[in-house]
């Protein structure tokens, strides 16, 4: 029999090892890694010192001898070296994929249309055609996540047992599960999907030189270089209460840039559409003048036209300010309206955090002040504090902190609902509902002798159909044929903590059912991921098999130590034959796991979760009563 | 276990919000997922839907029309169905004229002065009817449970004319 291990009440319950885990900021311009390491959560730089990796990946000519030798060793260029082709080999270097991912085609063609690449696939898989061949803006994401995880582990010396990932916090179901896509890609182990804004509160309400700045409610403005985010939280003794949040998927600094093109372009008496290098020219002066005008009343614009002939103009602050100013206000009416959702008065609002790079430019700032009424926080490094955040989430959901008071209560973005007669949506889970959640509303059929009911998931704020997002579409069949009107359709939604959706769907008296995990329609399903990982490893049967069967083992020891913990912690709840059954099955979980078989390891976990059901379900009642009855001290 | 008896309170209309908020916080820090990334499947399973659980009894208890309805609901009363007709003529009538005032903001000489007149006797109105029910709940008796559920389908109409304001609001400031 093994042995069990003591521990003091209070005390970790694990042999204390530390284990490596990093928050990841993937953002549209640049991504970071972070981790904590020794109580202190930190940026991770490259072997050159750079924190920042720009987000941009080229695909390398294959063909040439010498690269075919290092197979996928340096095909794929990542950051600083993809970023100085970016203009030379365009087509093959792309930018923003953040802005692609988890888009359909058309989507993507009347957002940004005028984007270099070549797209191909269908509506919902939209693919850009390279010189390695079709690339889906997944896998582009996925190589800088690889790329970021390869740092951390050269940084902490070992492998990582986990990654939390940052999105914005209204990215949609779809977006959402391709970004879990491509970190399955890159073999990253993702303990949670969090919202950008909620990780810079954490971070914020972490900082200790923020003085009282860890009590009652805050406002993260998140304005970065393609998206935009607004968060009302509050603060309350470790838990980070998401009240509400919104914000705008295609505003950001980018916009800015576009704006000053526009007018230069029209000074100039330029006339569109333009050669790609002189557009491309237009933007980079345009973004050079934005960054210059943060700290100058002017600025010095130099054109070299298509004729070879020079032009120049001076911009003011005052005009670029005019220029911008709509796309500023437009981030105001987001505020307010997630103020309303919060219910929350601007006067109510403790500190005003702002994040992303973009709030450097001086008229957000002095907007954003004017609108809450206070000066708005700009201690905290806007570029740096997203993936701090999610560093210090990283660290507690690996286990390193057994005995933290932080909580974080997050809310779903945007409304679900499902398609009714006439195109109309009927929503059942409202935006800005604490996640997780689970949500059922009832239908009925409206034929007689209807057999199956078609179901159509759809996410957004609009009374229309057309006006909201696809997100999946399945049916129910093998409904018993009654009249109309009398079958009982239950249709239940559940949206899990890292805000992604399942769907299910029963007919009450037959017990009919059907259910959809809201992926396939959209993104890609588990055959295509596993083809990907396969095509992208050079020994593909052996390597593939190799990972799943490390995979499972590494899961084998996670489920046999959180087991063994639980047992040591809470072995009153068992009685001593259950220890000893729980044990029995422990022990053969160990021994198959030693084998080389995947699947079989899967199915003893399976067989030990089975095991422990009951104990884990008095656990949780344990926990309940203990968090009550401390209550009532507190109370006494 | 009911609602009430998951956040240790008893069963009445009357709560004390920042208590519930309070236990609310604390249910949650015992059985959010986020405690059991590193649990077998089975805890976490168990915990999403535990969590799920404590997010809707505290969504239920704090806001009062849901609150209302989940008290009458226990005490067995019968709730009719939103599609049912709706047979106060009086109050049916006096809903058109409030959804006439409110589309009449829009043209008025001073929208602001308007709009915030119109929500103020929403408002008004809509205390009034939540004492009344209020007092019938406390009661507890066949009569009063029954006007009690009339008075929270009242309520909801007010609820409704409250979004109409909001989108109102939408449409006059964000230009």
């Amino acid at each position: 029999m093994a042995l069990l291990q003591i521990a003091e009440p209070g005390q970790s319950t694990v042999p204390h090892e530390h284990r490596l885990a990093a928050g990841i900021d993937l953002g549209t311009t640049n991504s970071l890694i972070a981790s904590v390491k020794s109580g202190e959560a930190s940026t991770l730089v490259d072997h050159q010192g750079n924190d920042i990796l720009p987000s941009i990946v080229n695909y390398q000519d294959t063909s040439k001898g010498s690269l075919q030798d290092s197979l996928h060793g340096n095909s794929i260029l990542v950051g600083e070296e993809a970023k100085a082709l970016s203009v030379s080999d365009a087509q093959n270097t792309i930018v923003s994929a953040k802005r692609l991912i988890g888009r359909s085609l058309s989507d993507i063609k009347s957002k940004y249309p005028s984007l270099p690449y070549q797209f191909c696939g269908d509506e919902n898989h939209p693919e850009i055609i390279t010189r390695q061949g079709k690339i889906n803006p997944v896998q582009v994401s996925a190589e800088i996540l690889k790329t970021l995880a390869q740092r951390a582990e050269k940084a902490l010396g070992g492998e990582l047992t986990g990654v939390v990932v940052t999105v914005p916090a209204h990215f949609d179901d779809a977006q959402r599960q391709s970004t879990k896509d491509a970190a399955k890609l890159a073999g990253v182990n993702i303990l949670r999907l969090l919202n950008e804004p909620t990780a810079a509160a954490v971070a914020y309400g972490l900082d200790s030189d923020q003085k009282g700045g860890q009590e009652g409610v805050i406002a993260i403005y998140d304005l970065g270089g393609g998206t935009f985010d607004i968060s009302i939280l509050r603060l309350n003794k470790g838990v980070f209460e998401v009240l509400s949040t919104g914000g705008d998927s295609a505003l950001g600094g980018d916009d800015f840039d576009v704006a000053v093109a526009d007018y230069l372009a029209e000074q100039a008496g330029l006339t569109r559409p333009l050669s790609p290098s002189l557009e491309r020219q237009l933007m980079q002066q345009a973004c050079f003048a934005k960054e210059q005008l943060t700290t100058q009343e002017s600025v010095e614009v130099l054109l070299t036209l298509e004729n070879n002939q020079k032009w120049s103009t001076k911009l003011t602050k005052e005009r670029f300010d005019s220029l911008i100013s709509a796309l500023v206000k437009k981030t105001l009416r987001a505020c307010r309206r997630s103020l309303k959702d919060a219910q929350i008065s601007t006067d109510e609002v403790l500190e005003v955090v702002m994040v992303g790079g973009s709030t450097r430019v001086p008229l957000v700032r002095v907007e954003v002040e004017k609108y809450f009424n206070k000066k708005p926080l700009t201690s905290i490094d806007p570029d740096k504090v997203v993936a701090i955040g999610a560093a210090i989430q990283a660290d507690i959901l690996a286990g390193n902190k057994p005995d933290s008071d932080i909580l974080l209560l997050d809310v779903t973005p945007l409304s679900l609902g499902l398609e009714t007669m006439g195109g109309l949506v009927e929503k059942v889970i409202l935006r800005n509902t604490t996640i997780p959640v689970a949500k059922a509303q009832e239908f009925t059929t409206f034929k007689d002798g209807q057999t199956a009911m078609a179901i159509h998931v759809l996410q957004g704020e609009r009374e229309l159909v057309d006006d909201c997002r696809s997100l999946a579409r399945f049916e129910l069949r093998g409904i018993p044929a009654m009249t109309a009107g009398a079958a009982h359709i239950r249709v239940t939604f559940k949206v899990d903590a890292d805000g992604l959706l399942s769907v299910s769907a029963m007919e009450k008296s037959s017990g009919v059912e059907s259910s959809i995990e809201v992926k396939p329609s959209f993104g890609l399903d588990d055959s295509k991921i596993t083809q990907m990982l396969k095509d992208s490893m050079s020994n593909a049967k052996a390597d593939i098999d190799a990972r799943m069967l490390k995979e499972q083992q590494v899961e084998a020891a996670r489920v046999i130590e959180s087991i063994q913990a639980a047992i040591t912690l809470d072995n009153h709840l068992l009685t001593k034959d259950e220890v000893i059954a729980i044990e029995q099955v422990i022990k053969s979980l160990a021994d198959i796991s030693q084998g080389e078989d995947a699947d079989t390891i899967e199915s003893a976990i399976e067989k030990l979760d089975q095991a422990t059901a009951v104990f884990a379900e008095r656990r949780m009642d344990s926990s309940i009563n203990k968090a009550l009855s401390g209550q009532s001290v507190e109370k006494l | 276990m009911n609602y009430f008896q998951l956040f240790d309170i008893n069963v009445s209309f009357d709560v004390n919000l920042n208590q519930l908020s309070q236990t609310y916080q604390n249910l949650q820090k015992a059985v959010h997922p986020d405690r059991f990334a590193h649990a077998s499947s089975q805890e976490q399973l168990l915990a999403v839907q535990k969590s799920a659980e404590i997010n809707d009894a505290y969504q239920t208890l704090k806001q009062p029309l849901k609150r209302a309805e989940y008290i009458l609901t226990l005490r067995g009363v019968d709730m009719p169905n939103e599609q049912q007709s709706f047979s106060d003529n009086a109050f049916l009538m006096q809903q058109m004229e409030l959804r006439e005032m409110l589309a009449d903001v829009k043209f008025a000489d001073d929208v602001d002065v308007a709009l915030s007149s119109a929500q103020q006797i929403l408002t008004q109105e809509y205390q009034e009817l939540l004492e009344s029910m209020s007092a019938q709940i406390l009661t507890n008796n066949t009569t009063d449970n029954a006007l009690a559920c009339d008075n929270l389908r009242k309520l909801k109409f007010y609820q409704k004319l409250n979004l109409e304001v909001e989108r109102l609001e939408d449409s006059l400031f964000d230009d």
